[in-house]
């Protein structure tokens, strides 16, 4: 898939993982990458941004094993916008899906 | 190459030290090594792991770029634009196209538009000057046919003139915040994983 298509969606996908629970990094990484084929390293750079414009915000927590991980939890404002962009793409792939339809319903 | 832990975080270092202060370099780091460290309770080698991250020069660079566009961003001045602009050029070619050309037509609009300006501003007084010593009745100065038309013309331009510099510091200001928002919406959307493809 195009690299920069996929780069655009990384940030709703990271809001859509965050929205359903906190995360640690890697956990977050993992279960983006088990589904889009991507550099995991990106990632943190982009957890990096939404904690500057404030979406996201972290905080340590310890853990079973080993030293505390830095979890990461969708802000107020990180809700809302992960609302709205949800709905946005609800939308648009509803649009995509009514228009690959209609070009199979053409070529039969 | 060694893709190994140490060395991933051994090139984010070197990249990124000097422009990150020791905080920040420290927060970065210490995400790569519990990513690695996660990574290798969970059973995956380290030069797995390296790979899968992508390259560490990239995620140095989307990261110094993302910095230095804060950074212009919260303390405005053309050598910080400067540095954000340049990390920003580094994240691909195509910012040649997409930032650089750009950033050049708008300064040069903006020096022309100030230019004018100063132009106006300086000759609308010296014309309103001749204007009132021939009033006044001195025949040397005689380049108005009519003089009071003269006055009124000159304080005209003069006005011009001054509104043309105002504007065009305006139009700067406007165009550095605009600038950044592009900025950074350049590095979140359209560059940084770029070459890892």
């Amino acid at each position: 898939m195009n690299i920069q298509f996929k780069k655009g969606v990384l940030e709703i996908c990271v809001l859509f993982v965050l929205a359903h629970k906190d995360c640690y990094g890697y956990e977050l990484v993992a279960a983006i990458s088990k589904r889009i084929d991507i550099s995991e390293g990106t990632i943190y750079p982009l957890l990096r941004r939404l904690k500057d414009e404030g979406y996201v915000t972290t905080y340590l927590q310890e853990s079973a094993e080993g030293p505390p991980r830095k979890y990461y939890r969708l802000t107020e404002t990180g809700r809302n916008v992960e609302h709205e962009q949800k709905e946005e793409w609800m939308r648009f792939v509803a649009s995509v899906n009514a228009l690959l339809e209609g070009t199979h319903d053409a070529a039969d | 190459m060694q893709q190994t832990e140490a060395e991933y975080l051994r090139i984010l270092k070197s990249r990124l030290v000097g422009t990150l202060t020791d905080d920040e370099l420290a927060d970065v780091l210490s995400d790569y090594s519990e990513h690695f460290r996660m990574g290798k309770a969970n059973g995956r080698k380290e030069e797995e792991l390296f790979c899968s991250l992508g390259s560490p020069e990239d995620v140095a660079r989307e990261i110094r770029a993302t910095h230095l566009v804060n950074k212009a961003e919260s303390d405005r001045s053309c050598g910080n634009l400067l540095h954000a602009i340049g990390a920003t050029l580094g994240l691909g070619l195509f910012n040649l196209v997409f930032v650089l050309v750009p950033f050049i037509l708008l300064v040069v609009l903006l020096f022309v538009v100030f230019i004018l300006g100063i132009v106006f501003t300086v000759f609308g007084p010296a014309a309103g000057i001749y204007a009132i010593l021939q009033i006044l009745g001195l025949p040397a100065f005689a380049i108005w046919q009519s003089p009071v038309a003269g006055v009124f013309f000159s304080l005209g331009i003069t006005t011009f003139g001054l509104l043309l510099v105002i504007g065009d510091y305006f139009l700067a200001r406007f165009s550095y915040h605009l600038g950044i928002r592009y900025l950074k919406w350049n590095i979140g959307v359209i560059t940084g994983t770029e070459r890892v493809a």
